[in-house]
């Protein structure tokens, strides 16, 4: 009985542009953290191999810094490592891999599998067949030869490959780089390891996704686990366990606000979130002005708590009520100016004002109303607060 | 406000206290001459608010030279039903002191700044009070001539009116305290500068974002295109790379350097083809040279054979030839003879006829030769004559002869006596003597008798008898020197008559006229000899001697001519004969000689012809000429069929050259040698661009391209971020201070509503159907009047009236002003020192009215010089002569 821990789509070298250029980096740096944490996990799990699908890099042209980061990482483990060129580091004339070689850093432990061909492994009477992409895009099936491929007799026979499941999988993953569904069945392998898709997946009994081991998007696919594999021998059925092994966990809210009420359901349901999580809120609605305040406060105290924050507001419109007017002791035609601005829709802003700069953009007028009515707002707020005038009746809860 | 009593005391024109309490609650008009002290009192009134009681500025209130003064004022007025009091003094005693309603009291600083808080002024830091903190006062009490600059004024107290005025604008538009709404528009200003320029270009924090992100987007497209070209590059050298195990493996130039073998082979072969082709064609071109030989060989043979017939016939017709000719030159010989008899007689008989004919000439040459003697004897006959006649006539002359000299100089001689003579005669002392009869006197020795004359030249004795002797000296020198003279030239005269042999000069006149004619005569004696003897006697003798001569040797000839002859005939038929007959005698031996050679020729002719003849015909019978003959012909005929043989050949071979093209074949080979060298070429070219593009790209990918690029990527998106959230602030911050600025425009012009009204109200009095505007800052832009019989609907400027008309419509804006203010519940007071100085009388009238109506709200103080002018104002006027008294 062998264990293998099956991984794939490390894609080191990814950078995060959406997200604040600090948390981009602990992220850049978080999948580097990642690889040692399988590195642990492999030896404390006792694996007698640690299978890597492809997508190791997420480029071909890294820095040294970076390759030689990546190997260094797989100290932990003395192996064997059997990696395959994915697509994003295809094993091209001249790339990330032969930048490695010459670099001379890959550590004897690690099987760099470049060309389609069996790797064997005596000590554990395994033949690899592996299937590396050499070219970006294969509009072949890259693992058609498995199934005429001889291993040695009574040797487990376990394929690793990278590439899109042809008809099972959803339509946005690249149409290049097929793997037929029945590849397991038709090569007799006893299990095929795949790479590409980043969240973990099972196909068939043999045939499964990895996953990347730290996600790096938002989507829900359960990404950021490992695979175990349990195999008792040839023609045995595997034993398949994943392992959680990411350290952040990515996840996309999209919300509805209306009131202060919502803000505060908003406040009960983050208030757990840490350092681990990496979120996207997607927030719509209108709000008054205390509740546009309290939200204010709610995404700058989550922010800090959080790895990171993306907080699009676009969605939200900021609707001060009389009262709100009243109580920012808004006189004269600044009160005026509040409730105008309050009302200028999407649209409607472009006939407005004499003066006003004529936009292109019909949303951007109010986008831009929104803007300078909040802004408005706020300083009669800090000025109301700077001296304080005649008590200001409670605003709307 | 109303002031209600004025005393100054030590100020300006007042040394003396002066007191001015009758002031009245509406109108005070207070007269008084220029230098009465009007604007002293003026002055009082503005150092007593304006001032401060410590201000070391105002110099200007002493009385002129009281450097001790200490000018003083004291001011009772009421604000709103509360009493004031105050007394300030300046310089020499500084005080200051405020009673309000009789029991407050504030002093010195205190009470000033009570005061400008409540009148609405400042002061300034130091020194002097200046205009633009007088404020509402400033606005209110107008300065002498200031009452045109009303732009200043107005400007100066608009802080303070807007103040003033807020709290009276109605309650349906909600108050707002000016200086909050400012103040926010002033912070979002402040906010909208650190992005947006006043013209809303972008600034600051936003330009740098933009640029950031402009600068991000160039080094991202930098690196793409580097990734690209790095991708690019990787995929061509999996291409070359391909290529290269290809080539290797197939080796394209080994067959190409095979084909081009056999193209050589090929084209060796087609050279071999083509040099046997030559070689057959040369051999076919010797046969034929041959053939041609023996062709010419039988030609020449039959050629031969006719020749010999041709000579046969030819040998004959010279034996012909030959006889003929033979015979005429017989016929010649004989003729030539019988000419030749003919011209030795026609010679005989010239002989004779030249015999007759020389006898004729040389008789009548001897007459003529006679004639010619004897007239040559005669002529020198006569030329002897002549010459000898000539010679004695040249010997009598030479005998005669005087020298010319000889003669001119007697005659010289002669003359200069003569007048030596007469001078003497003039000069010489006269004696004229006439005696008596037998009277003697001797002069001289010489003795005179009877009468005459005699010139004594020289000193003379002249003895008279019986009387004695006269010694008479004539006078004169001269007269010695011409007796001197004519001695001597006496002595020569006869000197030389003497050599000359002559008696004299009458003889030498005559010896020369006669020497003269002899030699005339000789001369043409000698001419005639010359005539007679052109060539002198000796030619004449010789000729006569050769006449001499001639006439003997004819002689001589004609008596040696034989007897004369009877028959001759005469010379010239005879001589006519003999050429005659020599003529023919010469065409007789032409003839003769013609005939002989032609015989000559004819015979050698002949026998040449007969010669070759025989000759030929031996040739051509020898067995020889045959044999060779035969031979000749059947060489011929083989020669025939061998070359129709070789022709065949060659046209077989020709054929087969045609087919290989030796020339496409030298092509061929060429262009297989290129290729399969360009393959090679291209081969090594390949490898090196091959390791190059491997250094390349181990260099490249050293740099981690995609790395940076993402990183890239990535500092791209947060800088467009940032610059899209600055901008959405800008223009929020934009949005917010157009919208305050455009509400606050609002609320201003409605805040400015009521002062305008006023204005509409009061402006009409002034200039009917006129209308001003105010700016922002409530400053008079623009006033319009509609049109009028003097001329179009006008617009202008404030600024650009008359100096009257500005007076009068700053009283009446300031008049407004006022009236606005009591709305508000300010304190209103109004100064006007001579104010309207520069008005004519209509609207001077006007004004009246203006005034009168005004002073029914506020206290109007009205100073001027023009008493007269203001007696219609329904008070009585406050005169400040007392003083004088006073």
């Amino acid at each position: 009985m062998i264990r293998l821990l099956h991984t794939a789509d490390w894609q080191i070298g990814r950078t995060y542009g959406f997200l604040d250029a600090d948390d981009a980096a602990a992220l850049a740096d978080a999948r580097l953290a990642a690889v040692e944490r399988i590195a642990q996990a492999a030896a404390a799990g006792g694996a007698d191999a640690v299978l890597v699908a492809g997508d190791v890099f997420d480029a071909q042209a890294l820095s040294s810094r970076s390759i030689r980061r990546l190997f260094h990482a797989l100290e932990s483990y003395a192996g064997p490592w059997v990696m395959i060129a994915g697509n994003h580091d295809a094993a091209l004339s001249e790339g990330v891999w032969a930048e490695a070689q010459r670099l001379a850093v890959v550590p004897p432990h690690a099987r760099l599998m470049l060309q389609p061909g069996v790797l064997e492994l005596p000590a554990q009477r395994l033949a690899l067949l592996c299937a590396p992409l050499t070219q970006r895009h294969t509009p072949d099936d890259g693992t058609a030869w498995f199934d005429h491929a001889d291993t040695p007799a009574g040797w487990l026979r376990v394929g690793l490959a990278h590439g899109a499941v042809q008809g099972l999988l959803a339509d946005d993953i690249d149409a290049a780089n097929p793997i037929a569904p029945d590849r397991a069945a038709r090569a007799k392998l006893d299990y095929l390891a795949l790479g590409d898709w980043h969240g973990t997946r099972r196909i068939d009994d043999r045939t499964w996704y990895s996953g990347t081991p730290e996600p790096d998007r938002f989507k829900d696919n359960a990404a950021g686990q490992v695979l175990w594999v349990e195999l008792d021998g040839p023609g045995a059925p595997p034993r398949v366990q994943p392992q959680a092994i990411a350290q952040h966990r990515w996840r996309r809210l999209p919300r509805a606000l209306a009131s202060g009420g919502d803000v505060d359901a908003l406040r009960a349901e983050l208030a757990d979130a840490g350092r681990g999580d990496v979120l996207q809120l997607v927030l719509q609605g209108t709000l008054d002005l205390a509740a546009h305040q309290a939200l204010q406060q709610l995404l700058d105290e989550t922010q800090a708590r959080v790895r990171s924050l993306l907080a699009e507001r676009d969605g939200l419109r900021l609707a001060p009520t009389a009262d709100d007017i009243a109580a920012l002791q808004a006189e004269g035609y600044l009160g005026t100016l509040i409730a105008e601005l309050r009302d200028t829709r999407a649209g409607a802003g472009a006939d407005a004002d004499a003066g006003a700069n004529p936009n292109p953009n019909p949303n951007s007028n109010s986008d831009t109303a929104q803007d300078a009515l909040a802004l408005l707002t706020q300083l009669l707020a800090d000025r109301r607060a700077r001296r304080p005038g005649p008590a200001a009746p409670e605003a709307a809860r | 406000m109303r002031l209600t009593r004025l005393r100054v005391a030590e100020l300006r024109a007042f040394r003396q206290p002066f007191e001015l309490a009758a002031l009245q609650p509406g109108l005070n008009i207070v007269a008084g001459r220029n230098e009465a002290g009007k604007s002293s009192l003026v002055r009082a009134i503005r150092a007593a608010f304006l001032e401060r009681h410590r201000s070391t500025a105002v110099e200007d209130l002493r009385p002129y030279g009281d450097a001790a003064a200490a000018p003083s004022v004291e001011l009772d007025f009421d604000i709103g039903g509360t009493a004031y009091a105050l007394r300030k003094s300046f310089l020499g005693r500084k005080r200051c002191e405020l009673r309000i309603a009789g029991s407050r009291r504030l002093e010195g600083q205190a009470a000033e700044d009570h005061l400008a808080e409540l009148l609405g002024f400042g002061f300034a830091p130091k020194g002097a009070n200046r205009d633009e903190f007088l404020g509402l006062p400033g606005l209110l009490w107008v300065e002498q001539g200031s009452a045109g600059e009303l732009a200043a004024a107005v400007g100066h107290a608009a802080p303070q009116l807007q103040r003033s005025l807020q709290q009276s604008v109605d309650d349906s538009i909600a108050a707002l305290s000016a200086g909050d709404g400012d103040e926010l528009i002033e912070q979002v200003r402040n906010l909208r500068a650190d992005w947006l320029t006043a013209t809303g270009k972008p600034r600051g924090t936003l330009l740098q974002a933009h640029d950031d992100a402009a600068a991000r987007q160039a080094e991202v497209a930098a690196l793409q295109a580097a990734a690209t070209a790095y991708r690019r590059q990787v995929d061509e050298l999996r291409t070359l790379r391909d290529e290269h195990a290809a080539a290797q493996r197939d080796a394209p130039w080994a067959e190409l350097r095979q084909r081009q073998q056999q193209a050589e082979d090929a084209w060796r072969a087609a050279q071999g083809l083509a040099a046997e082709h030559a070689a057959r064609r040369d051999e076919l071109q010797q046969k034929q040279a041959l053939q041609e030989l023996l062709v010419q060989q039988l030609a020449a043979a039959a050629r031969q054979a006719a020749d010999l017939q041709a000579r046969g016939t030819a040998a004959q017709a010279a034996a012909r030839a030959l006889q003929q000719a033979t015979a005429a030159e017989q016929g010649a010989r004989a003729a030539h003879a019988a000419a030749a008899e003919q011209a030795r007689r026609a010679q005989a008989t010239l002989a004779l006829a030249r015999q007759e004919d020389s006898r004729a000439q040389l008789s009548t040459q001897l007459a003529m030769a006679r004639q010619r003697s004897a007239e040559a004897a005669t002529r020198l006959q006569q030329a002897q004559g002549e010459a000898a006649r000539a010679a004695e006539l040249r010997r009598a002359a030479a005998a005669a002869a005087i020298e010319p000299q000889d003669l001119q100089a007697l005659r010289e001689r002669a003359a200069r006596l003569q007048a030596l003579a007469i001078r003497q005669s003039a000069i010489a002392t006269r004696l004229q003597f006439e005696l008596l009869p037998g009277a003697a006197l001797r002069l001289d020795g010489e003795a005179l008798q009877g009468h005459g004359e005699r010139l004594l030249l020289a000193r003379g004795e002249l003895q008279i008898a019986q009387v004695g002797r006269l010694v008479i000296s004539p006078g004169g020198p001269d007269l010695a020197e011409l007796a001197a003279e004519q001695q001597r030239l006496q002595g020569e005269q006869q000197a030389l008559l003497q050599r000359l042999g002559l008696a004299d000069l009458d003889q030498a006149e005559a010896r020369a006229q006669a020497r003269h004619d002899g030699l005339q005569a000789s001369e043409a004696a000698q001419r005639t000899l010359a005539v007679l003897a052109p060539q002198g006697l000796d030619s004449l003798q010789a000729a006569l001697d050769a006449a001499d001569a001639q006439r003997q040797a004819t002689e001589g000839a004609l008596a040696q001519l034989p007897p004369p002859a009877a028959d001759a005939p005469p010379l010239a038929a005879a001589a006519a004969a003999v050429d005659a007959a020599q003529q023919a005698a010469t065409a007789a031996a032409a003839a003769l000689e013609q005939t002989r050679r032609q015989l000559a020729a004819d015979a050698s002719e002949q026998q040449s012809a007969e010669r070759e003849r025989q000759a030929l015909a031996a040739l051509l019978d020898s067995a020889e000429h045959r044999t060779r003959n035969e031979q000749a012909q059947a060489r011929l005929a083989a020669g025939h069929q061998q070359a129709a043989a070789l022709q065949a050949t060659l046209q077989a071979l020709q054929q087969r050259l045609d087919g290989q093209r030796p020339d496409i074949l030298q092509q061929d080979i060429e262009r297989l040698r290129r290729s399969a060298e360009q393959a090679q070429q291209t081969f090594q070219l390949r490898g090196i661009r091959i390791a190059q593009l491997e250094a390349t790209l181990a260099a490249a990918g050293a740099q981690g391209l995609d790395e940076q690029l993402a990183q890239a990527q990535q500092a791209l998106q947060q800088a467009t971020r940032r610059h899209a959230e600055l901008q959405r602030r800008a223009a929020a911050a934009d949005l917010l201070l157009q919208r305050l600025t455009q509400h606050r425009q609002a609320f201003a012009q409605r805040l400015r509503a009521p002062l305008l009204r006023h204005l509409d109200r009061l402006l009409p009095l002034l200039l009917p159907g006129a209308r001003l505007d105010l700016d922002e800052q409530l400053v008079p832009q623009m006033l319009s009047r509609p049109a009028d019989e003097a001329g179009d609907a006008e617009l202008a400027p404030l600024a650009s009236l008359s100096h009257g008309a500005r007076e009068q419509i700053g009283v009446a804006v300031r008049i407004a002003c006022a009236d606005w203010l009591r709305e508000a519940g300010r304190p209103t007071l109004l100064m006007l020192d001579d104010a309207l100085t520069h008005s004519d009388d209509e609207r001077l009238a006007r004004m009246k009215r203006l005034l009168f109506d005004a002073a029914s709200r506020h206290q109007v103080l009205l100073f001027t010089c023009h008493a007269a002018r203001w007696h219609d104002m329904g008070v009585p006027l406050l005169s400040i002569e007392r003083r004088a008294a006073g």
